[in-house]
Parts: C-alpha cells; sequence; structure tokens
C-alpha cells in the first residue's frame, strides 16, 4: 500500500482495491462543469459555477452554509438536474445523463447525512453496490443460487478486503443501521469504492464523526489517493482540507469564489472575508 | 369436517399464501405500498373467467353480458389470468411509479382500486356489473366431476403445485443479489440510485412480477368458486392481505406464508364461530376493528412480524457481536 498509517486494521496486507480504470492522463483534467446553474423557483442555489477536478488529485470544495456546495454536489452526481449548464466526465457530456448511469460509469457520491441501508448488514451494504454480479437481475434471481454463485463469493471476499482495510471485520454481519455515526461514514466510502469508481463525490465525509475515526478516514482518503482514485470532497473542517486537498474550490452564494491551494486562498483578501475567517 | 369444508379451507388458504408472497414481494421487499393488490388479483380471475366460459349467447349463460368468452380448456385460462396480472401492471405502474414519492404511490393506488371496483360495478355489459360472472367453468371438470371428493383432492392438489411454484420463484428473488438490491432500493431510494441502481426500473419488474403472481391467485379462486363479482375484491380485502404480511414478517417469505395462514385463514375462520349477538352486522364490523387493532398492534408492539427478515450471514464471517 502506497500511503498507510501503520494501523492496526489498516496497514495489514491486504489488496487495495485497484481503480485500473483510472485512466492517469497528467493534465486532463476528469469532470470540467461550465456555467452549471441549479435554481429552485427563483432561488439560485448554484448560479454559474465552472471547475475543473484534476485526475487522481483530492479536490475539496468549501464555502459558508447555504453556499450551494451540497447542490453542486447532487447536480454534479446526477441526483438533482441542473437547470442549465454542461457536464462532462472523462470527455464525454453526462449533463443529461441519469444519476444511476453516471454512478455505473464511476462517478460515485456519498451523501451528507448517512445513508446506509439500515436492515441490510454491514457487507451486504458494500455487496449490493457491486456492478459485476450476475444475479443481480430477475433472470439471474429466477435462474437460482448456481447461476450466480460464484460471482457471490468472489464480491464477498472483495467486501471483506475492504472492510478488513478499514477496520470493520467484525461488523460484518451487523446490521448497518446499529453502526455509529463514523461507522456508517465508513460503510458509505467502502459502499462507493465497491463500485471501482474512478470519481468519488464526498459529501462532508467528516461531519458529525468521533475524532478518532476523522483521523482514520483521513488517512484512507491519502491511500486512496495514492491508489490513483479522483475524490472531490465538500468539507468544512478546513484543516483537514488543508492536509488533503491538492486544490480547494471556495464557494459562496452558489458561485465560485476562489481556487487554488489553501495557503493561496488565505493570502485573498475577498476569501478570508467571505469564509476563511479566523 | 367434510370434505369440502377442508377442501374449501385449504384452497383459500392456497390463493391467500399466493397472495401474501406476491404482496410480500412488492411491498414487504420492495417497499412499494400496493394499496390496488386487490385489482390484479382481480383482473386474473376476470380474464381466467372470461377465457373459461362459453360467449355469453350461449344457452344456460345468456342471463349475463360479458365480453370475450373463449371457452379455453385448463391450463390456459389460469396462464391468462397471470399474464393479465403482469399486463395491467405495466400501464398502473408506468402512471404511478415513476414520478410519485412512495407515500402518494399508496394513494394513488388506492384510489385506483376504488375506480376499478366502481368501473366494473356499473359498466353492465362489459363483466356483468355488480351481478358478476357466475356458472365459470371449473378447471379439468369434463374430467373429473367437480361435485365429488377426488375434485376437491385433485384441486387442492394443483393448488399445493401453485403454492410451490410462487414459493420457490418468491425465494429465488428475495434471497439472490436482486433481492439484495430490491432491499436497499427499500431502505433509501436515493442512496440505491447513487450506487448504480434503476430504481423505477426495479420498480416495474417487481410490479410486474407481483402482479403476475396476483393474477394467479385470482385464477386459481374463481376456478374454485366459480362466480366472481366487485363485491368479492373491495378495497379493504387489500387491508386484509397487507394485515397477513404486517402480522407474519414483511420481507419473510416464511413470514408471508405464517400471515396468510394466521390472518385472512385463521383469524376470519375463527371469527366465523362466534355467535351472533347484538344488531345485525355487529360481527362483521366487529371483524373489521379487529383488524384495524391487530395491524396497529403489530406495527407498534411487534414491527417486524411474528417471523422478522431474517440477517444474511455469509459463510465464514465473524460471529455476529451480542449487542
Amino acid at each position: 500500500m502506497a500511503c498507510g498509517p501503520s494501523r492496526d486494521g489498516f496497514s495489514r496486507a491486504v489488496r487495495p482495491e485497484k481503480f485500473a480504470s483510472v485512466v492517469t492522463t497528467p493534465g486532463q483534467p476528469m469532470l470540467v462543469a461550465t456555467d452549471v446553474h441549479r435554481h429552485f423557483e427563483g432561488m439560485r442555489a448554484v448560479d454559474g459555477v465552472s471547475i475543473e477536478v484534476p485526475r487522481g488529485q483530492i479536490t475539496g470544495l468549501i464555502g459558508p452554509n447555504g453556499a450551494g456546495k451540497s447542490t453542486f454536489l447532487a447536480v454534479l452526481a446526477g441526483t438533482l438536474p441542473a437547470t442549465s449548464g454542461t457536464i462532462t466526465f472523462e470527455g464525454q457530456d453526462i449533463t443529461s445523463m441519469p444519476a444511476y448511469m453516471r454512478a455505473r460509469r464511476g462517478l460515485v457520491r456519498t451523501f451528507q447525512l448517512p445513508s446506509e441501508f439500515a436492515r441490510l448488514t454491514v457487507i451486504e451494504n458494500l455487496l449490493v453496490a457491486a456492478q459485476d454480479n450476475r444475479g443481480d437481475s430477475l433472470f439471474g434471481a429466477l435462474m437460482g443460487k448456481r447461476y450466480w454463485i460464484a460471482d457471490e463469493r468472489r464480491l464477498v471476499e472483495r467486501a471483506r478486503g475492504l472492510l478488513s482495510r478499514f477496520g470493520m471485520t467484525a461488523k460484518e454481519s451487523d446490521y448497518a443501521g446499529t453502526m455509529s455515526g463514523g461507522q456508517k461514514r465508513l460503510i458509505e466510502i467502502m459502499r462507493a469504492l465497491m463500485l471501482k469508481p474512478r470519481l468519488l463525490l464526498l459529501d462532508e465525509p467528516m461531519s458529525g464523526v468521533h475524532p478518532k475515526i476523522v483521523l482514520e478516514i483521513q488517512h484512507y482518503l491519502e491511500a486512496l489517493r495514492a491508489e490513483g482514485l479522483t475524490i472531490l470532497m465538500v468539507e468544512h473542517e478546513l484543516h483537514m482540507v488543508e492536509r488533503l486537498c491538492d486544490t480547494v474550490v471556495v464557494m459562496a452564494q452558489g458561485k465560485v469564489i476562489g481556487s487554488g491551494t489553501m495557503a493561496s486562498l488565505r493570502r485573498q483578501r475577498e476569501i478570508v472575508d467571505a469564509y476563511l475567517v479566523g | 369436517m367434510n370434505t369440502y369444508y377442508a377442501a374449501n379451507l385449504l384452497i383459500y388458504a392456497g390463493v391467500d399464501i399466493i397472495a401474501c408472497l406476491s404482496l410480500n414481494l412488492v411491498f414487504g421487499v420492495s417497499g412499494i405500498v400496493n394499496f390496488s393488490f386487490i385489482v390484479f388479483q382481480a383482473v386474473g380471475a376476470y380474464t381466467t373467467a372470461v377465457l373459461s366460459l362459453p360467449p355469453d349467447s350461449t344457452s344456460g349463460y345468456d342471463f349475463q353480458h360479458y365480453i370475450g368468452g373463449f371457452n379455453l380448456p385448463f391450463p390456459i385460462p389460469w396462464i391468462g389470468g397471470a399474464l393479465a396480472g403482469g399486463l395491467l401492471a405495466i400501464p398502473v405502474g408506468f402512471v404511478v411509479l415513476r414520478k410519485l414519492r412512495s407515500d402518494y404511490q399508496a394513494i394513488a393506488l388506492l384510489v385506483m382500486s376504488v375506480i376499478a371496483n366502481t368501473v366494473i360495478t356499473n359498466a353492465d355489459k362489459f363483466l356483468n356489473g355488480a351481478a358478476g360472472l357466475a356458472l365459470v367453468p371449473q378447471p379439468l371438470s369434463t374430467q373429473v366431476d367437480p361435485s365429488t371428493d377426488a375434485y376437491y383432492y385433485l384441486y387442492v392438489g394443483i393448488t399445493a403445485v401453485a403454492v410451490v411454484i410462487v414459493l420457490i420463484v418468491a425465494n429465488r428473488i428475495v434471497n439472490s443479489p436482486y433481492g439484495r438490491s430490491l432491499r436497499a432500493m427499500r431502505e433509501r431510494e436515493l442512496a440505491a440510485t447513487a450506487i448504480g441502481k434503476n430504481p423505477v426500473a426495479m420498480k416495474m419488474t417487481v410490479f410486474i412480477v407481483g402482479g403476475v403472481i396476483a393474477g394467479l391467485s385470482g385464477a386459481i379462486l374463481v376456478g374454485f368458486i366459480a362466480l366472481w363479482a366487485p363485491s368479492v375484491w373491495l378495497y379493504p380485502e387489500t387491508i386484509i392481505l397487507f394485515a397477513a404480511v404486517i402480522v407474519g414478517g414483511k420481507g419473510n417469505n416464511i413470514g408471508a406464508i405464517l400471515g396468510a395462514l394466521l390472518v385472512p385463514v385463521g383469524f376470519e375462520e375463527v371469527t366465523r364461530f362466534i355467535p351472533p349477538i347484538g344488531p345485525v352486522g355487529l360481527i362483521p364490523a366487529l371483524q373489521w376493528v379487529a383488524i384495524g387493532l391487530l395491524i396497529i398492534g403489530f406495527l407498534w408492539f411487534r414491527p417486524d412480524g411474528v417471523r422478522p427478515e431474517s440477517r444474511r450471514v455469509f459463510e465464514g464471517g465473524p460471529a455476529r457481536e451480542v449487542r
């Protein structure tokens, strides 16, 4: 593993998830949003946002409450349609593509509030996200267990690899709804990783999480970046953003008001006034 | 207990088990509150009836008016009834399941149930209106005399085979990765979308499968009782089946079977023996009150039912922690 703290459940010799689908073409952004708007009955939640998400990096999206960050993330993921503007992912226009298709193409989001499947076990939460299971269709289901059991076994092993890596092996058979807030965040991240994402959209992954788990999540994200995964992350914890993000985009009142490294942003007066005070 | 009574009880049990397995698939596993379930059973029954009946101009049948009358042999009417249930699910699902939020879906389906019953009741020339269809030919009645014990045994046997087939289908769906996806959709539709599931397609698919099974249950019932009228598929009948699935255990096929045996069969059969007291209609009215209390009681004290949805533990996994 390229980047991992010496900690039980993380540094052990588990084969890391491969993000083989990531085409490492330096300089070419993985996702480009151009003049994206999202209006709610006249209220401009996202008002002409244009950003580029560089490949293989962690990009931070920060801004005060109500800046439109989560709405923008939802528009990128397709869970909210854009009022206008264009979004291209890996060079393809995905503006009118439904959310589930975007996810299947590797543009995967997590949510601001925990969104585990409560009455599924922890490992089932991971397995349900896998795209390559022959039993995950009506036809496959009706064909019977023999038709899909090999896929299922392979995916169980993959899910167990992730559980081991994220230190949650012991929770495998527990209902996800009984997990703590931090564990639910980890489940969401693992679930997203089961899809073999190309770009992970994280909506406040540290929100409401115990400081110990915050540190764990930070290490996991660093390791994922080292493996080539591209991440766009909405986050309020600025010291975490500073530590993790290569590039940071600042939003306020639905617009982008600046971007760059945290150090460079701290030198821009209007951004400091708008958001970075203190 | 005479043979007819026993056969009657067993066939109703079979029909209710099939109906509850269908409702469990749609509601218990997939989270679609199909308050129009009984309409799918009814369309299966009506289709079976008109496929079995001779034309309404035939002597002895000319006291009623209905479309069709194809006089087809068993099992074609049953297959037709099942297919009709599935076909009905396509336009209904297309209207209700694509855009509406789940609570509005439930209301729309309930309204549809009321409208469908009202339309069929008032459209005299279509399916004989409120009087309904009578003298529906029973399956294999030309080979075996339907008034004999042998025929009752035969019908119970055919019903049992249908129950087994439906149970196998339901088990394969529920216990497969596809069933897991359906349960994920039930838990959080938006999160399921975000991991690449297409909830509309999944809902439509399971709604059609549920419609086919419901249609089959109607086909079996009309084949036995030989008549079908709007009074037997009023919307409260759906509530009884919901009560069965809730009592038995949502999401669990064994629970659905248990619920079918406890509520529509057991509960209704037991209350039939209560001596008539008070004004006429008091006991049947109290039955409905009891069904309502049963639902509320279970949702309050035992929301997972008698046989809750089972936890899936994979081979080689760690022992579950005791909480």
